[in-house]
């Protein structure tokens, strides 16, 4: 499907991703809506939306240096989070009334206790401390469970008393419906890479991906509804990518970055991304009789773990290999940004693994900006040719 | 006095490395590894060694091969830029040089590198068969944390008496904790005596002293309090008589905010005081905030435990929690112990106190104390050799007029 035949509600959304600010979030903004940032996949964004806020994934859309940043972050920090907090501290976050930032990982965290110090403009700033461990073989994940339910009973508690809202059972039986209805919309998404000639690129579905946490949800669900409608009745699109790939790793919020691997013939058909298919391979429990605890075991047993869940490799390692078998996938990229300690031995292990059931593998180490793109597209081409075009 | 220190120090080395580097390691007493630190009251009672593979790969830094341990562990397809102290005990990880233990126990505490090591001791395949257990260690510092991980402490004795087949004896435990509370009474003496002007021990001497009550093979033993007793003595008269470091004309005390790591201690501390007569009075592993485990009931000794590991375990207090805590630490330890100056080493895999570095600054510069960041790797001297790092204290303590040109 070329370009000027691409439904309008996917161009929307799509124009959603480009760049921080957007029309429906300005419209949501102009009408007086409040909007809260948050870092990490772990912190259930239903708890926002029940006390009628707009969650913002936080990202670095737009950034082309780290000047302020790098006062409060060494160079040696992770780029996504200097970038991030870079365009915070220039005013292009201005439209946040509250920053949520979770302990996913050491550059992380210090964002909240830079941005509690910094001249923001979010009056609220908030740590959640989230598990990082999948229970153990005794007591199973019911701690665990129980744990994070009280941090995000904190979290609910924080936010009804400073912005004086109140997130009632009801209200957040009604984001966790809508937040799920969210996801299994983004799964057609990706079923439609399924196919031998997927439907939308890589890049375009990562940046439906990232509009998704970028304006209201409501809104979100009715053009991705629309876009996908007209996405799955078109006609099958003729040829074959030269090599099915999966990317892993820790978030990608730059759909240029999949673009260099498809300027090469290659499809990303799948991933395990923080933004990605991770986020939606399992539902919340709508019916459970708290729904508190109900986001908990979402975030701490349901969703797809990343390596910073304690003992988590095999479980991970499985997800992987389902996604190759039901994506057909001739070759996983690992990608990750310098310094992504969180990450660090999952590479090895992951390298190991590849190795162990013949399935290519490419490590790429890279920065936020993607200057390194020349250098980038001859290793994708030394490695298809690895891959042996089993597309 | 410091014969005898290094002495016991060398020997206690040795031990750590018998019992993990050496896979044809025949002892029979059940060997507990772990991803970092740990609660060696329990090991102890339970009959147990206790080892932990991350001050492994971090000592093994410091011997003649270091750097090609360092850069076995960046061939593994490890993060390159990850802390080396962890690319090192990756690599002996993976070469089969680490006995096999009989029992693992790991913690998200208290780093990105320390966790992500955990995660390849979990997946690595020749001890898929080795009982483990994985522990949450909370960001937060409160009774609920002590609570949760207390629980998952106790949770862990359950777990270690399965594997053994019999039971914690109680009473045991009760004892080694009674050793242990007497030797951190001990180093907190130790601590207060450091505080005289001028200094009146070697600046690796509290870390090591704190260390060796934690970390090493025969860890909450009557000997290391015997040790410590020693420590306290020769310091306390030495203090009594006014005497600083042998050999040294102190100019100028300051607090090196982070580990001392495999090289510093030898080269640029030991130049600084010898020939500047500047002194590292503390360092962020050395500094103690310990309270006494509460032998109450067990239900209070396991929230004592939680709560040392927690807030005040050296590097987890400084590096798991929040810059507050952090910059809190660095403002009393100036006042306490009458610093000139903090430096901040800023080691390259310390990914949480390099994003807190403006902070720091600020802090210092608001309270008038000098501070110099200096951005090395404290585990490899090929990133900055310690002649580089000589010269910029030197010129930071001679252009502060710390000490005079």
């Amino acid at each position: 499907m070329s370009d000027s035949i691409r439904p309008a509600a996917l161009k929307a959304l799509l124009t959603a991703a480009a760049s921080l600010r957007n029309p429906e979030l300005d419209a949501w903004t102009s009408a007086g809506g409040r909007v809260i940032g948050y870092y990490c996949p772990f912190i259930p964004e239903e708890l926002f939306l029940a006390g009628g806020f707009l969650p913002f994934r936080m990202r670095g859309t737009g950034s082309t240096d780290t000047d302020q940043a790098d006062a409060f972050f060494d160079h040696l920090n992770c780029p996504f989070v200097r970038h991030s907090f870079d365009l915070a501290l220039r005013g292009d976050y201005s439209f946040l009334q509250g920053l949520v930032v979770g302990t996913g990982c050491d550059h992380l965290r210090r964002i909240y206790d830079n941005a509690l110090h910094a001249p923001l403009e979010a009056s609220f700033v908030y740590l959640l401390d989230h598990p990082r461990t999948m229970g153990s073989e005794e007591e199973g994940a019911e701690p665990i469970v129980r744990y994070y339910r009280e941090q995000l009973s904190k979290l609910k508690e924080a936010l009804e008393n400073h912005f004086g809202v109140a997130v009632t059972v009801p209200a957040l039986r009604a984001a966790i419906s809508l937040c799920n209805e969210t996801r299994r919309l983004q799964r057609r998404l990706y079923d439609l890479s399924v196919a031998p000639a997927p439907k939308v690129s890589a890049s375009e579905r990562a940046a439906v991906m990232m509009a998704g946490a970028s304006m209201p949800k409501e809104r979100y669900n009715a053009l991705l509804s629309e876009a996908l409608k007209e996405l799955e009745t078109a006609p099958e699109t003729p040829g074959k990518a030269l090599a099915r790939l999966m990317i892993v790793g820790p978030a990608i919020e730059d759909p240029a970055f999949y673009e260099v691997f498809e300027e090469q013939g290659a499809a990303i058909v799948v991933d395990d991304t923080c933004f990605g298919a991770r986020t939606v391979q399992a539902l919340v429990d709508e019916e459970a009789p708290d729904p508190l605890t109900a986001l908990a075991k979402y975030q701490v047993v349901d969703m797809p773990f990343c390596p910073k869940i304690g003992g988590s490799h095999a479980h991970r390692l499985r997800f992987i290999q389902e996604m190759v078998a039901r994506y057909r996938v001739d070759g996983v990229i690992a990608q990750g940004y310098v310094s992504c300690d969180a990450w660090g031995c999952s590479y090895a292990l992951l390298r190991e693994a590849m190795q162990e059931a013949g399935i290519p593998y490419l490590r790429v180490e890279r920065e936020y900006i993607h200057s390194e793109s020349g250098q980038l597209s001859t290793r994708i081409q030394a490695f298809l040719e690895t891959t042996g075009g089993r597309g | 006095m410091l014969n005898a220190f290094s002495q016991l120090m060398a020997q206690s080395g040795k031990g750590l490395f018998e019992l993990t580097v050496n896979p044809q390691n025949e002892s029979t007493t059940p060997v507990i590894l772990c991803n970092g630190d740990f609660m060696a009251e329990i090991p102890v009672a339970l009959g147990c060694e206790f080892s932990d593979l991350t001050l492994t790969g971090a000592m093994g830094t410091a011997l003649p091969e270091g750097a090609d341990l360092i850069d076995g562990g960046i061939e593994l397809g490890v993060e390159s830029r990850m802390c080396n102290a962890i690319k090192s005990a990756c690599y002996y990880l993976e070469s089969g040089k680490i006995r096999t233990p009989e029992m693992i126990i790991t913690t998200n505490a208290c780093c990105d590198s320390m966790d992500t090591l955990a995660n390849l001791m979990n997946a690595y395949e020749p001890w898929a068969h080795v009982p483990r257990f994985i522990m949450d260690a909370p960001h937060t510092l409160d009774e609920e944390s002590y609570a949760y991980f207390g629980r998952q402490l106790r949770e862990a004795v359950t777990f270690f008496e399965g594997v053994l087949g019999r039971k914690m004896d109680w009473d045991r435990l009760r004892e080694v904790c009674v050793e242990s509370n007497k030797q951190s009474q001990l180093l907190l003496e130790f601590q207060e005596l450091k505080k005289a002007v001028p200094c009146p021990a070697e600046p690796d001497l509290a870390r090591q002293g704190t260390e060796l009550s934690r970390w090493i093979k025969h860890r909450v033993s009557p000997e290391v309090t015997r040790w410590l007793e020693e420590v306290v003595r020769l310091t306390e008269q030495r203090v009594k008589e006014g005497k600083g470091i042998d050999g040294v004309d102190e100019k100028v005390r300051f607090l090196w905010q982070d580990l001392a790591g495999s090289w510093s201690t030898g080269t640029v501390l030991a130049r600084l005081q010898k020939e500047l007569g500047a002194v590292c009075v503390m360092d962020y592993v050395s500094y103690a905030t310990w309270t006494p485990i509460d032998l109450a009931s067990e239900e209070k000794m396991f929230a004592s435990f939680a709560k040392r590991f927690l807030l005040e375990a050296a590097m987890t207090r400084q590096a798991l929690h929040s810059t507050d805590l952090f910059i809190g630490d660095i403002l009393r330890i100036v006042k306490e112990f009458r610093c000139d100056a903090v430096i901040m080493p800023a080691h390259v895999g310390h990914r949480d106190t390099n994003s807190r570095l403006k902070l720091v600054r600020d802090v210092c510069r608001e309270n008038g104390i000098p501070c110099l960041v200096l951005g090395i790797d404290i585990w490899d001297k090929r990133f900055i050799s310690p002649d580089v790092v000589f010269d910029r204290m030197s010129t930071f303590f001679q252009q502060t007029g710390l000490i005079a040109s």
